[in-house]
């Protein structure tokens, strides 16, 4: 009983109490056909003015993203009570764990879209204050504001899609939208799909909004895994897919989607395969496995895209807290700092070996079945599938040479795990190999991606020990250099703005105050010379003022 | 004799006390100003009572309580500039009005 006393369980009560609600209200909807239904009239009223509604439209993906999303939470705060244990703030940790996880319901469950875009905002503000948890770290501050600044400024895309949506259909709720789309020839489709999609590149790290997610990483390795599986970016990979009747016959934004997506899982996944650190290589594993994802709603499948959410939320959460158990086996989340750690930490080595094995999408794991049904969702588009085939090999690459760096080697000594940490683990290890259970195979894909999977471990297997010195492989540890837009041009561009407002505020709008004050210094100059305190002055006044008085009325006289 | 002279002869008397009055640095010849002042006024009366050929000679009359105010007016006024120069040491208007 010693176990269950401390002031950390009533939180892990209270995260329970809300997972289980979640799951309480999502799991009948699973697996349903609920056809949408609304009462759409027509847009004959023109706009409409915003409204809040607390009505709820759960379909069956939303209810797998609930699911998931309430277990990650719940399995995150479970293990954060050893992991964030002795952590002066635990409190407030553990509190945005809850906020974080009831805003995601917002979204995945809102019919009304102000409902879903404040699970949104709110979402953004939770993951900016827990990947700042240790604000006493500059890395960890700049990487939580970055985090914040980048998803912020692709949000204005949500909210003009929100109100372009309300003023071509006429309503702001979701079901009533697909209803109304699914009637007639959507409308506004390119413009709406590609605000949606600025909106969900910030908020899923997509080229080119991509390099938030990889500086998170100073943020808590718990909050990581629920960020990377199943809340924050995977919020924008629901999005797109629920309203993908919306737009799904823009052909400019689905190019678009497919563009992005195509590029970023192939730059991201080689990103993550030169990678010193364990932690920032498996988030960039993210960014290529939701470019994955997004490939499959580029082909306008929504389906086969929350599936791989969701196999990837399980294997992906795995791999986080796999990661922060090694992390606090040896202090550090840098490659070179590991290895050698198959007898130091058996839990976290089986069970992230089954999380690395899903990540290659080696058979019978979920990533396998999952990865399959993408593949062939996207084999009418070539171009395409052959971008997600080249980047499952590079994934099985990474995987390997992850897994090898980490675990292989010299024996390090025996470091004790807490059930709090090896029983998430081991749950999800189950999970990621029961949510295969009725998933359909396609043998011909199937094959080739196990082909590719064992190239691309044969290949990670070759790459385990390099260290990426060539011109290639610095250009790739550098990411392309693409951060430096973010953290030199943009700062400049914001700071020249900042230079000019303030000189505009020094000279153009403090010139108004300041020729008050000289209005007011020479208006009293003026009145001080006329209080001169000079009898002779003021008589002089008086009799200039007679005189023209006079003169005055002898003119009137004399002209009328 | 035309009404014009005696009307210029009392403008003119009146226009050089107002010079005194305001431009005169001395307050003795500031008080002869306002002198010329009334009795170009004063002037006024009289010629205006002769020119109607008033009977009851309110323009005299008035003259006379004008004269009588003057005398008045002249005394309290050189009371005030004798008991300046004794606790000023001068009479000059400027000064005056810088020390106090």
């Amino acid at each position: 009983m010693k176990l269950l006393k401390g002031r950390r369980w009533p939180y892990v009560a209270l995260t329970a109490l809300v997972s289980g609600a979640v799951a309480w209200w999502a799991i009948p909807h699973v697996g349903t056909r609920t056809r949408v239904v609304g009462d759409y009239q027509g847009n004959d009223i023109g706009p409409v003015l915003p409204t809040l509604t607390l009505d709820a439209l759960v379909s069956s993906a939303s209810a797998q993203v609930m699911l998931l999303a309430a277990a990650v939470a719940f399995f995150v705060q479970l293990y954060s009570t050893k992991y964030m244990g002795d952590d002066p703030r635990f409190r407030s940790y553990a509190l945005l764990i809850v906020l974080f996880l009831l805003a995601m319901v917002a979204v995945v469950a809102a019919d009304n879209l102000f409902v879903l875009l404040i699970g949104w905002e709110v979402m953004g503000v939770c993951s900016y204050l827990l990947i700042g948890h240790h604000w006493e770290r500059d890395d960890a501050q700049s990487g939580a504001a970055k985090a914040l600044l980048v998803t912020r400024a692709a949000d204005i895309g949500l909210l003009l899609a929100i109100l372009i949506l309300g003023q071509t259909y006429g309503t702001y709720s979701i079901s009533e939208i697909l209803v109304a789309s699914g009637l007639e020839h959507p409308r506004n489709a390119t413009l709406i799909g590609l605000l949606l999609i600025v909106a969900v590149v910030g908020k899923s790290a997509q080229v080119p909004l991509q390099t938030w997610l990889p500086d998170a990483m100073p943020g808590p390795t718990p909050i990581t895994a629920l960020i990377h599986a199943a809340t924050m970016v995977a919020a924008g990979v629901f999005l797109l897919a629920r309203l993908l009747p919306v737009y799904a016959t823009s052909q400019v934004a689905m190019t678009t989607l497919a563009v992005v997506a195509a590029v970023t899982m192939l730059s991201a996944a080689l990103f993550a395969l030169v990678q010193t650190d364990l932690k920032r290589a498996l988030a960039w594993s993210t960014v290529s496995q939701l470019a994955i994802m997004f490939a499959a709603v580029a082909v306008a499948d929504g389906r086969v895209a929350v599936d791989h959410l969701m196999s990837h939320g399980a294997y992906k959460a795995l791999l986080f807290l796999g990661c922060g158990v090694v992390m606090h086996a040896v202090g550090s989340s840098a490659l070179s700092a590991m290895g050698g750690l198959r007898r130091a930490t058996p839990v976290a080595f089986w069970t992230m070996t089954v999380g690395f094995l899903a990540l290659a999408g080696i058979p019978p794991t979920v990533g396998f079945f999952t990865k399959d049904e993408v593949l062939e969702a996207v084999r009418g588009t070539p171009a395409l599938f052959g971008v997600v085939l080249l980047t499952s090999i590079v994934t099985a690459a990474y995987s390997t040479r992850l897994w090898a760096l980490t675990f292989l080697g010299e024996a390090k000594e025996k470091h004790q795990t807490p059930w709090v940490m090896w029983l998430p683990l081991a749950l999800l290890a189950l999970a990621s190999f029961a949510l295969s259970i009725g998933k359909p195979l396609h043998l011909g894909i199937g094959a080739l991606s196990t082909v590719a999977a064992v190239v691309g471990i044969g290949l990670g297997w070759l790459l385990r020990a390099r260290t990426f010195e060539s011109r290639a492989g610095r250009v790739l540890a550098g990411e392309f250099g693409y951060d430096r837009v973010f953290t030199r041009f943009i700062p400049a561009i914001a700071g020249w703005k900042a230079r000019t407002v303030v000189w505009a505020d020094d000279n153009l709008i403090d010139s108004y105050p300041r020729g008050s004050v000289h209005a007011a210094t020479g208006s009293s100059w003026l009145v001080d010379r006329l209080q001169s305190a000079k009898a002779q002055l003021y008589a002089t006044g008086i009799a200039v003022g007679v005189l023209a008085l006079v003169t005055y009325a002898l003119v009137r006289v004399v002209v009328s | 004799m035309p009404l014009l002279f005696p009307l210029l002869l009392s403008a003119a008397l009146f226009g050089v006390g107002l010079y005194g009055v305001l431009a005169r640095r001395n307050a003795v010849l500031a008080l002869i100003g306002v002198e010329l002042m009334l009795n170009a006024v004063n002037l006024q009366l009289v010629t205006y009572d002769a020119w109607y050929g008033d009977t009851t000679h309110t323009g005299q009359v008035l003259t006379l309580y004008v004269i009588a105010l003057a005398a008045a007016e002249i005394g309290l006024g050189l009371a005030i500039i004798l008991a300046l120069f004794r606790a000023r040491g001068t009479v000059d208007v400027d000064d005056v009005e810088r020390v106090s």
